[in-house]
């Protein structure tokens, strides 16, 4: 009698949890079939039948009638290969890919995040793109080299950057003629920025909570706002050779310290529980004078019901200092169709397939003469694009390192009760330093 | 505990023919996966290179893992306070729905409602009613005279999202308990009230004891839904770069599937959250066995 009881126990929850399993977690449970790339691999001599590949890539709806205009383009070209384009968004991107890379049938080509790069390369799933780029000499020589750098591992190249982000400051002109504030210069300081934050944070509408703001940084994520201040006081996030997390030495803790200040003392930066109430941009949604952000940002601050501009990041005791990173293309090693993926690839770094993108308005041009033309400078936007491009002189690649995801996840989460106001700075510094170790020790 | 009707005959066969196609899914659906997930917490495993046997090391790992003990003290929290809430909260609006009033199908359908809408879309409303300075619930609470709440900051979301996950749970519940209350003979009722017993000494004495095998089923399946409770907590909860305030196992898991290459660390997780519901499941029998009625 006891064990029918229990076998019963056990099959009644056994079953119920995995029914209800598949509703608990959306994107992992259904693993999506793509067109493998196999299907078109029956090559012999059927000389006529073209060759299919497939690239994947996270991205905006939006973007993928650019990519099927690269992709016509391509074709017409090639008329031996077809492209098959999949866009999902930023999460099931990466699930997605990661299930078709442990069901051994990945895209051909598909895009990378650099800080990501080396959780892939090191884990031996991507194409040595070396051997292609000998073949086709001066491939590389107009893109921009910090784009290149993340992409470039001791034994060669196993990636190649599509697109580049720079961080800057974007500042709603409206807000500051209201306020008869001077628009921020190229060469300003980040005492100029908090003075300039204070003056622009209000009360509007007199009820006694702050509803517009001076300065917003993303304070989870260090790419748009927390790196680009560490470094202009002179500290790091995380040492060369990867193995020691630097945010705890005496520069990072300036530079938190001063954010901190800004957030809790003047309160010209928005803490979390308050950007939350604006649906999570409150640049956007016109209650903040100033963001850090990158180009990812203009389609949507164009819909935005005021004029706006962007400059580059202050200076800090340091100098200036601001991230840069890329996207980039990488090939799965398996991929059966490896030359037609790099003719596709190859196609996308060119001036061709460069102003395409450009026009997309999402990112950077890695190919420089495309940046500086018309195509990038010149686009519906009436903004300084040209801040973009000349924030490289001292942009600082975004760290590239295996167990990125698990480290930044780690560091965000352990800040968040600092920002939310429970947890002082100091200590909260140690601990993250110490958990974010563990994870590059486990790594390295 | 033998009782109903046995299956006879030629009704044997069409039994096992209807059966086939929910077992065939169960077999090689759940069951599959179940064993798959079994297998691969043994072993360590990126999604990327083979895996390799680690032994009963993702085991080890859960009782020294920070974050995941976090994560499990969440989920018992959450299922102490919403299992109880989901049980008498819809044991309650089943007693109030089973009257003979006037557009009584309108008010089950209210309180059904939120059972059959999105999570996330119910979840993103609440945001906008707990919001701290543009909150609807502070402006309510304004109006009164009343400080505002941060209802959503670290130290009172747990209650904030318990509360949205009653709401959302109460529609099933009150399902499962009108057909309970519906199959108590009226006779019983109009016995009591000749011998004079009053509304709450019927509710008490009748309805209590005669509801037990509801009470039953609807606090096994709750538990089993707090176990696996991620939308509306993650969706009211979420931080940037992914994180929550109220980080639950079943979150857990799917971050370290997905986002931190630990695949094994998460079956094994899985499974550790598995064996606490068999036990609690196990318990539950056997408290059904000495207290629950079945006439």
């Amino acid at each position: 009698m006891k064990t029918r009881l229990l076998v019963l126990a056990v099959l009644v929850s056994l079953v119920l949890t995995a029914c209800g399993g598949a509703g608990g977690a959306p994107a992992a449970a259904t693993a999506p079939v793509s067109n493998p790339p196999s299907a078109a691999s029956t090559q012999p001599a059927a000389a006529a039948a073209p060759v299919q590949i497939t690239y994947m890539e996270w991205g905006d709806p939006a973007e993928l009638d650019v990519w099927k205009a690269i992709v016509s383009d391509f074709e017409a070209a090639n008329p031996d290969i077809k492209v098959d384009v999949q866009v999902s968004d930023w999460d099931s991107y990466w699930t997605k890919l990661k299930t078709l890379l442990a069901a051994n049938t990945p895209p051909d080509v598909f895009a990378m995040d650099a800080p990501l790069f080396l959780d892939y390369k090191t884990r031996g799933v991507l194409l040595d793109l070396q051997p292609y780029i000998d073949k086709n000499p001066g491939m590389l020589d107009g893109l921009y080299p910090n784009t290149l750098a993340a992409y470039q591992a001791p034994d060669g190249y196993f990636g190649l950057p599509r697109d580049f982000q720079t961080i800057v400051v974007f500042y709603n002109k409206d807000m500051f003629d209201k306020a008869g504030v001077p628009y921020p210069k190229s060469d300003w300081t980040y005492d100029d920025l908090r003075a300039t934050a204070k003056a622009l944070t209000k009360d509007t509408n007199g009820d006694g909570t702050i509803d517009q703001f001076g300065y917003v940084i993303d304070p989870w994520d260090f790419e748009p706002g927390m790196s680009e201040i560490i470094w202009a006081y002179g500290g790091d996030l995380i040492s060369a050779d990867h193995t020691k997390t630097l945010l705890g030495d005496p520069k990072a803790r300036q530079a938190f310290q001063f954010l901190h200040d800004m957030m809790f003392i003047d309160k010209s930066i928005p803490d979390p529980n308050t950007t939350s109430q604006y649906g999570g941009d409150l640049f956007l949604s016109g209650n903040a004078a100033m963001i850090a952000m990158g180009h990812w940002a203009v389609p949507s601050y164009s819909q935005a019901g005021f004029r706006w501009d962007v400059v580059e990041m202050p200076k800090g005791p340091a100098g200036q200092a601001t991230s840069v990173n890329s996207a980039g293309f990488v090939v799965g090693k398996d991929s059966k169709h490896p030359e037609q993926a790099f003719a596709f690839i190859k196609f996308v770094e060119s001036a061709a397939g460069q102003t395409r993108l450009a026009q997309m308005g999402f990112a950077c041009p890695v190919l420089k003469s495309v940046a500086e033309s018309d195509a990038f400078l010149k686009q519906t936007t009436p903004i300084n694009q040209q801040i973009f491009l000349d924030s490289l002189a001292f942009a600082h690649m975004k760290p590239v390192f295996r167990g990125y995801d698990e480290w930044s996840s780690t560091v965000g989460d352990g800040l968040t009760p600092m920002w939310n106001g429970e947890a002082e700075l100091g200590p909260t510094l140690d601990t993250i330093v110490s958990s974010a170790d563990e994870i590059l020790a486990k790594n390295h | 505990m033998d009782y109903g009707l046995k299956p006879l005959g030629r009704e044997k066969l069409w039994l096992w023919i209807m059966l086939t196609p929910t077992l065939i899914g169960l077999v090689f659906g759940a069951f599959g996966s179940i064993l798959a997930t079994l297998g691969l917490s043994f072993m360590n495993w990126d999604l990327l290179t083979p895996p390799t046997w680690a032994g009963p090391s993702n085991y080890l790992h859960l009782f020294t893992n920070a974050a995941y003990f976090k994560a499990l003290t969440n989920t018992f929290t959450f299922s102490a306070m919403y299992v109880p809430g989901v049980v008498i909260a819809s044991l309650l609006v089943a007693v109030l729905m089973n009257r003979k009033i006037r557009g009584v199908s309108i008010f089950r359908t209210i309180y059904f409602l939120p059972a059959v809408t999105s999570a996330v879309a119910t979840a993103l409303i609440w945001n906008l009613i707990y919001g701290r300075d543009t909150g609807i619930l502070n402006f309510i609470l304004s109006r009164f005279g009343l400080p505002g709440v941060c209802w959503l900051c670290t130290k009172n979301a747990m209650v904030s999202v318990v509360v949205v996950n009653i709401w959302g749970a109460v529609g099933e519940g009150m399902i499962i308990f009108l057909a309970g209350l519906t199959a108590i003979p009226r006779e019983y009722y109009e016995a009591a009230t000749i011998d004079g017993a009053s509304e709450l000494q019927r509710f008490f004495s009748i309805t209590l004891p005669l509801v037990t095998p509801s009470i039953f089923f609807q606090t096994l399946i709750s538990t089993i839904n707090a176990f696996q409770a991620y939308d509306y907590i993650y969706m009211m909860t979420r931080q940037g770069g992914g994180d929550s305030s109220i980080p639950v196992v079943v979150f857990s898991i799917y971050r370290n599937a997905w986002n931190f290459f630990n695949y094994g660390g998460a079956s094994a997780q899985a499974i550790e959250l598995a064996v606490l519901v068999i036990i609690l499941m196990a318990f539950y029998f056997w408290l059904e066995r000495r207290y629950v009625v079945y006439e």
